[in-house]
């Protein structure tokens, strides 16, 4: 399978689809820097919480990745490059595995430039403002691994999403009103089951303590999970449908 | 001899709709085979069968005695292309064909002889957006060249291309089966393909309708005799009497089917009409193509099923 990850992380660089997305993640990061900066009140940033949510901008990453992990399948059925893909490697199971592997590693790419990006920026606007800084050591390291972690698993969940759904502007849509609907909305309302969703999952697994959230590691099985459901309901209508 | 491809009793629905019903055929190796039928009849069906892409109903479709998807490395003994269009439009064809050399551990050498061999190599770094259907069409056939294959499988490859084109394949493909290398190749216009085949393949509404050489299938299927007549309307009408069928083909010349130039004569003789000339004509390839696939060559209306598929056409 190592031919076709190859193969794969070979489409995600020779188009520039995954540069835009990249530059699109730094911005928004920005933007968010931005209005943390001008928005929170003289004074403010000096609790744990507010220090950990001004770092965590990186975290904004994810949903990129994701889009990066739905383009990678998604793009294939759009253009039609899917039926080259399968001729030259008819197990269709390989294909779908390489796509996980490679949103793996390119989603550790999203995760290590927005997550340096968001934390330096975060860094920089608490330092700038002359406060202390009460992060401990254990939860700047929880922070920046679980971002990365997560922004990883999120460009495989991704790959699932953009499996079953194949659509691609339905996937970009759907993965879209999903992280950023349907997860607050039901965190909101039945926060014991929205917790278990991916976004939720995400918030527990880099140390974010809003209530109702699940521990750091069972946030990240959950993620995990997540990601392992999808990629196999994925696989088994990939392997199962026609391609046309 | 081991056949490259064999075809057992394929079949293929969508919901009510029969694709393909119970197709059989085997392509022996060097040779190149026409597949043709009109649009709809099932081509591209059956071609995605044989590719792994499309599982059958019932029946299998083999390929080097193997499903598809049970060969390794296929590339390296199919090449095959369905539609001209499979590529991204942001991504370069170079880079196009490298993502395909890499799944069937191919250098990225193989990619520039390829490029080479199609003539695309000044466009090999643009992406692919900028292309000509022409380009896009070679492109894709360099993508089924990567692996240097020994069957190459291409549906409706002159679709778009400008006569030019069309020689250029012609003469590429020749020199491809020349070296024992067999070829499929389906068209709905068999004077695409009619300079280029041996054999023909055809189908219609999903059937197998005929499966002969190209030779065999001119003389199979009998022509035409033309006759020059001033009366034409009187000649007709004696013609019919006989139960033949006939055609106008302008004021002075009729076309009688399915009979001998002695028979016509006779009637003409019989009925009294002059006649200034009598010619046994063979008919044209695409005579016969549209005659076993009972439309003009396009969507089957269905107002002619009579004419279409007789089943003793089959051979």
């Amino acid at each position: 399978m190592i031919a076709q990850v190859k193969a794969e992380l070979l489409k995600v660089r020779s188009t520039r689809t995954t540069l835009g997305l990249v530059l699109g993640m730094i911005a928004l990061i920005l933007l968010f820097a931005l209005l943390t900066g001008l928005l929170s009140k003289i004074g403010g940033l000096s609790t744990t919480e507010d220090q950990r949510t001004t770092l965590s901008l990186g975290s904004l990453a994810g949903i990129f990745s994701a889009l990066a992990g739905v383009l990678l399948v998604t793009s294939e059925f759009r253009f039609g490059t899917i039926r080259p893909t399968f001729l030259f490697t008819p197990v269709r199971s390989r294909v779908l595995g390489a796509k996980l592997t490679a949103g793996l590693l390119a989603g550790l790419v999203f995760g290590v430039l927005g997550e340096g990006v968001g934390f330096a920026i975060g860094y920089l606007i608490i330092d700038a403002r002359g406060i202390a800084f009460v992060l401990s050591g254990g939860e700047v390291a929880l922070l920046l691994l679980g971002t990365l972690a997560a922004t990883a698993l999120w460009a495989a969940l991704g790959v699932g999403f953009g499996a079953i759904v194949r659509n691609q502007v339905g996937a970009v849509i759907g993965l879209l009103a999903w992280g950023f609907i349907v997860d607050n909305l039901l965190f909101g309302l039945v926060p014991s089951v929205g917790r278990f969703m991916p976004t939720r999952a995400q918030d527990a697994l880099i140390g974010l303590k809003t209530e109702h959230l699940l521990s750091p590691a069972a946030g990240g099985l959950v993620l995990v999970a997540w990601v392992v459901v999808l990629a196999l309901i994925g696989l088994s209508l990939v392997a199962r449908r026609d391609v046309s | 001899m081991t056949a490259i491809v064999r075809a057992e009793s394929l079949s293929k629905r969508f919901g009510r709709l029969t694709a393909v019903e119970d197709l059989s055929f085997e392509l022996a190796a060097g040779t190149i085979t026409g597949f043709l039928g009109p649009n709809g009849a099932g081509k591209t069906t059956t071609l995605r069968m044989l590719l792994g892409l499309a599982a059958p109903t019932s029946g299998r479709a083999l390929v080097f005695d193997q499903l598809y998807a049970q060969l390794q490395q296929p590339a390296l003994r199919i090449g095959a292309v369905l539609e001209a269009t499979d590529f991204h439009p942001g991504r370069s064809g170079r880079d196009h064909l490298r993502t395909l050399g890499l799944a069937a551990g191919l250098p990225d050498s193989r990619a520039d002889e390829v490029l080479a061999l199609v003539e695309l190599n000044d466009a090999a770094k643009r992406r692919v957006k900028g292309y000509s259907l022409g380009m896009r069409q070679r492109l894709g056939l360099a993508a089924a060249l990567l692996g240097d294959p020994e069957l190459l499988v291409l549906d409706e490859p002159a679709n778009g291309l400008d006569p030019e084109g069309v020689r250029w394949l012609r003469d590429f493909l020749r020199a491809f089966a020349s070296g024992g290398r067999t070829v499929l190749i389906s068209s709905h216009v068999l004077a695409e393909v009619a300079q280029t085949v041996d054999q023909v393949l055809i189908i219609n509404r999903g059937r197998l309708v005929v499966e002969s050489s190209l030779e065999q299938l001119t003389a199979q299927v009998g022509g035409a005799v033309r006759v020059r007549t001033p009366g034409v309307e009187q000649l007709r009408q004696a013609l019919e009497r006989e139960q033949l069928q006939t055609t106008a083909s302008n004021e002075h010349v009729l076309l009688v089917h399915g009979t001998t130039s002695e028979h016509v004569g006779d009637v003409a003789l019989a009925a009294g009409v002059p006649v200034h000339e009598l010619v046994t004509e063979g008919s044209s390839l695409e005579q016969v193509f549209l005659e076993l696939t009972g439309g003009d060559g396009s969507a089957v209306s269905g107002a002619t099923p009579s004419a279409a598929v007789p089943p003793e056409a089959k051979p």
